[in-house]
């Protein structure tokens, strides 16, 4: 394998529905705080469901100091927040970045879907004059980064990523790559949405949503919890990162891409593509698959999902699969859609630094068809030198990312 | 040593021609597709210059399988994708054997069914809502129906940086084959033309009113916006090596790319510097200096601010040569397209390159006396193309620029 | 309303999402290994049926579609709790 230049993730933050920043947000965690509530940014009475993973009391102005927090969204004023919260983290002086070598990989799945929700809201009451600027200047969904870059004043190369549940680490990937190919000195890459009533009805419509609590796993699980949320790492070569004295959480050790092209909504029956993405971020990352010590799963609390997920690392680790732990925190936060691989990424570099590992939480009965180590209920210490993020969407888009403990 | 990127084919649906050949003849013979359309499309918002490909049938297109899981965007990219695997040779028994790729840029995604699909459940309530729909309100729709209409197995990934998503998709699926082991990737950039987009641009102000000019003309003094259109522009990128290994034949090479972002949003002189920079780096990638390029296809669509920004930048990196570089600007005639314009500029410009011909811009009598003398084509002209450089300036700051060098001499 | 005409219209919802005409559907076709039909159209003809009949079937009920004749009977079964 060729030596390629090391990118190393320096910087986390997020803002989740369990806590805001690095610190709040892994003590919940380890704690098997969920945050789980009846949706109030919408009426649900029409619903036959009711449960979100919302955050509360969000002060975007907490955050937001540049730009005009009422002339954005709330996937920027998210994105913005982890931002601020993954440059703190890295003590990153901003006076002393190339900014024409800083930029903006974000992943998404909805983009600013409050826009286009209120654009109908006119359409359906014949108000369509009420539209304005704001539509065209604030939703297509690219913006998002826009915001975090314009917040900042990076002016590198700037991006959207909306391949939705898979887009954290799609955006993780293409900045790693940016970094390697010497085109940006420092990225933020991530993901973000906020709570969507085209979304949750999407989910409803299909069945997917589980009416009292998110079990991934567990022999009765019944669905996801549909939430929302936001996280940025700061990502830089090795070399960038110990010239300025940077504390090095973990290094991006590769990645896999892939595509199932067989059904819109639902993984391969074999989990063929989702295997393939393991296989090429293992290979691309030089690392053999009993080296892997902690597998972020994407594990929504859907029966099929959590079925095909297994089945897909079965197929690749075989016997080892039993071997290694593997646990999914959307047990507690939901799914977060595009932020949710990001959250995982996070979660990823700190199961490295922090050697400890967040539960499946709600996990009661053992399922026959899913017979791995979950982590059930409780977090638990364990040395972990070699993470994998897998992340799976809509379009049969299979992503695997793989971060490991910096070399000494 | 790094890796070459071939293009090994080309499709694309517009409304001024469904293959790169008739779609560059429209453009040379000074065709414009933009036309006054009727308000049953508007809502009552009134008429305006349009691009819809009025004439569009999938079922010509898409044969043998079901069309409902598709809508009008998973159309087009379907259709699209269809006829650049036909044009690079890639049939459906090598698609089995290897995951080839796809890189889609969208502004928008499937905006229509979003909206749509949103007011179903607003007005009958969220029970009525369509399983159907929903699958395709995602922003990577398209390139998921497309992967599954053609078996693309390969890395599949969707580009959104507003109307400059398609070039930036472009330079994209450049790095997956240069530096992600990728050796065939789709890429390129699609956006449909409908009503919620359309009232978006036009109460933002920034479509082109029709007063002394009947139609947007870029660079002209009396420009007051762009006229929205839709198309689906992909191109076959292929590692060089492996293209030739397989015989394909190869149209053109993307040699370099660059982009950057105006996070100023205020200050002209960073807008100007950004593009300035895009530009510079994309020469830098290619290892080319401003001196080679041969042609231009610019951004410009008919916006006041964009269109000398770019005017701006071109004469500050081409300083002295700026003058002799042909400029032509194809959103002249075929409008905003939003996240196909890149790939369909790029296309356009292997054409070019192909045909010894440069369209021209119709209507350019009167160039915008605030813009630098630069030598922009008012009618088409004969050109010697080996190099040319394709940019795409987007709404809200993203600039990406692509340099591309014309194949070799087919044997 | 009789079951000859349920199952007309049910066949209606079939053709409307997927294009295979109703002439050629068994009365007792089995949407997956017969018609080929994958999770999300079966979603859909199920939704279609939903507003041709004015009636909202539950997760469970919808989980529980596999053929023609099983639509035809929940149909059926909600028409006729309707009317008692």
């Amino acid at each position: 394998m060729s030596a390629k230049p090391t990118v190393v993730v320096t910087g986390i933050g997020m803002v989740t529905s369990i806590g805001a920043g690095r610190h709040a947000f892994w003590n919940a965690l380890l704690a098997g705080t969920c945050g789980f509530a009846p949706v109030k940014s919408f009426d649900t009475s029409a619903y036959s469901v009711h449960l979100g993973a919302e955050i509360q009391n969000f002060k975007a102005e907490d955050y937001v100091r540049t730009l005009d927090v009422n002339s954005i969204g709330r996937s920027s004023q998210l994105a913005i927040a982890a931002a601020r919260l993954a440059l703190a983290d890295a003590s990153l002086d901003l006076t002393e970045v190339d900014l024409e070598h800083a930029g903006v990989c974000g992943g998404t799945t909805s983009g600013e879907p409050q826009f286009i929700e209120r654009f109908d809201d006119h359409y359906v009451h014949d108000e369509l004059r009420k539209v304005g600027q704001e539509f065209i200047t604030g939703y297509p969904c690219h913006v998002v980064p826009c915001h975090v870059a314009m917040e900042l004043g990076f002016s590198g190369e700037t991006m959207m990523i909306p391949t939705a549940c898979a887009a954290g680490n799609y955006a993780i990937a293409h900045a790693s790559d940016l970094l390697r190919a010497k085109k940006a000195s420092v990225m933020l890459a991530g993901g973000a949405d906020s709570f969507s009533r085209i979304t949750y009805t999407g989910f409803a419509r299909l069945g997917a949503i589980a009416p009292e609590v998110c079990q991934p796993f567990d022999r009765n699980r019944k669905g996801m919890v549909p939430g929302e949320g936001a996280a940025m790492l700061l990502l830089e070569l090795k070399d960038h990162a110990i010239a300025r004295g940077a504390r090095i959480y973990c290094e991006v050790a590769g990645y896999g891409l892939s595509c199932d092209a067989h059904h819109m909504t639902a993984a391969h029956p074999q989990g063929e593509g989702a295997a393939r993405a393991i296989r090429m971020a293992l290979d691309q990352s030089g690392i053999a698959p009993e080296e892997v010590d902690y597998i972020s799963a994407h594990g929504t609390g859907t029966p099929t999902n959590d079925r095909l997920e297994t089945i897909a690392v079965k197929n690749t680790f075989k016997k080892q699969a039993y071997k290694i732990p593997i646990s999914s925190i959307k047990s507690m936060l939901g799914h977060t859609m595009g932020a949710a691989s990001a959250i995982e990424a996070a979660v990823c570099a700190l199961a490295i630094t922090e050697g400890h590992i967040p539960p499946t939480v709600n996990w009661k009965e053992q399922d026959p068809e899913c017979d791995l180590d979950y982590v059930p209920n409780v977090a638990r210490k364990h040395n972990v030198r070699i993470a994998m993020n897998n992340a799976y969407a809509f379009g049969g888009n299979n992503s695997s990312l793989i971060f490991r403990a910096r070399a000494v | 040593m790094q890796k070459r990127v071939a293009i090994t084919g080309m499709g694309v649906i517009s409304s001024l021609g469904d293959s790169p050949a008739t779609l560059h003849s429209s453009l040379c013979n000074g065709k414009t597709s933009i036309y006054q359309f009727d308000e049953s499309h508007l809502n009552g918002s009134g008429g305006k210059g349009s691009g819809r490909i009025a004439a569009f049938r999938a079922e010509s297109y898409l044969k043998g399988k079901n069309l409902r899981p598709l809508d009008r965007t998973g159309q087009l990219v379907v259709a699209g994708a269809g006829l650049a695997l036909e044009d690079s040779g890639w049939t459906p028994e090598h698609l089995t054997e290897y995951p080839v790729g796809l890189v889609l840029g969208t502004m928008f995604g499937s905006l229509h069914t979003i909206a749509k699909f949103d007011r179903h459940a607003l007005e009958q309530g969220p029970g009525c809502a369509s399983p159907m729909d929903f699958a395709n309100t995602v922003i990577n729709a398209a390139a998921g129906q497309t992967a599954i209409w053609h078996n693309l197995r390969g890395i599949n990934s969707t580009i959104s940086s507003g109307s400059a998503s398609g070039l930036a998709a472009l330079g994209y699926a450049t790095d997956l084959i240069r530096f992600a082991g990728q050796t065939a990737v789709l890429a390129g950039g699609a956006d449909e033309f409908c009503f919620e987009s359309f009232c978006g641009f036009e109460h933002a102000g920034m479509l082109h009113s029709s007063g002394s000019l009947e139609l947007p003309v870029p660079f002209h003094a009396s420009r007051t916006g762009f006229a929205l259109g839709e198309a689906v522009g992909l191109l076959m990128l292929e590692e060089w090596e492996t293209a030739m290994a397989r015989g394909a034949h190869i149209l053109a090479e993307i040699r370099g790319h660059g982009s950057a972002y105006d996070s100023s949003r205020q200050d002209r002189g960073m807008a100007v510097r950004s593009i300035v920079r895009a530009m510079a780096d994309a020469l830098d990638d290619a290892g080319m200096s401003p001196r080679e390029v041969t042609c231009i296809s610019a951004s410009a669509n008919g916006s006041i601010r964009e269109d000398q920004d770019e005017a701006v930048a071109i004469q500050s990196l081409f300083n002295g040569s700026s003058q002799s570089i042909p400029i032509t600007a194809i959103k002249s005639m075929i409008g905003e397209t939003l996240g196909a314009s890149g790939s369909l500029q790029a296309i356009d410009l292997v054409e070019t390159m192909r045909s010894g011909l440069l369209p021209g811009i119709p209507g350019l009598g009167q160039k915008d006396p605030l813009l630098p003398e630069l030598n922009f084509c008012c009618e088409q002209q004969e050109i010697n193309q080996c190099h040319g450089l394709v940019n795409s300036i987007g709404l809200d700051g993203n600039v990406y620029s692509l340099v591309i060098s014309r194949g070799p001499e087919k044997t | 309303m009789d079951v000859e005409a349920i199952r007309a219209k049910v066949k209606e919802s079939i053709f409307k999402v997927t294009g295979i005409e109703a002439a050629t559907i068994s009365d007792s076709a089995v949407y997956v290994a017969e018609l080929g039909l994958d999770s999300l159209s079966i979603l859909e003809i199920a939704v279609s049926v939903e507003e041709q009949f004015k009636f909202h079937a539950s997760d469970e009920e919808l989980s529980a579609i596999r053929t023609v004749d099983d639509t035809v009977e929940l149909v059926r079964r909600r028409i006729c709790a309707a009317v008692a």
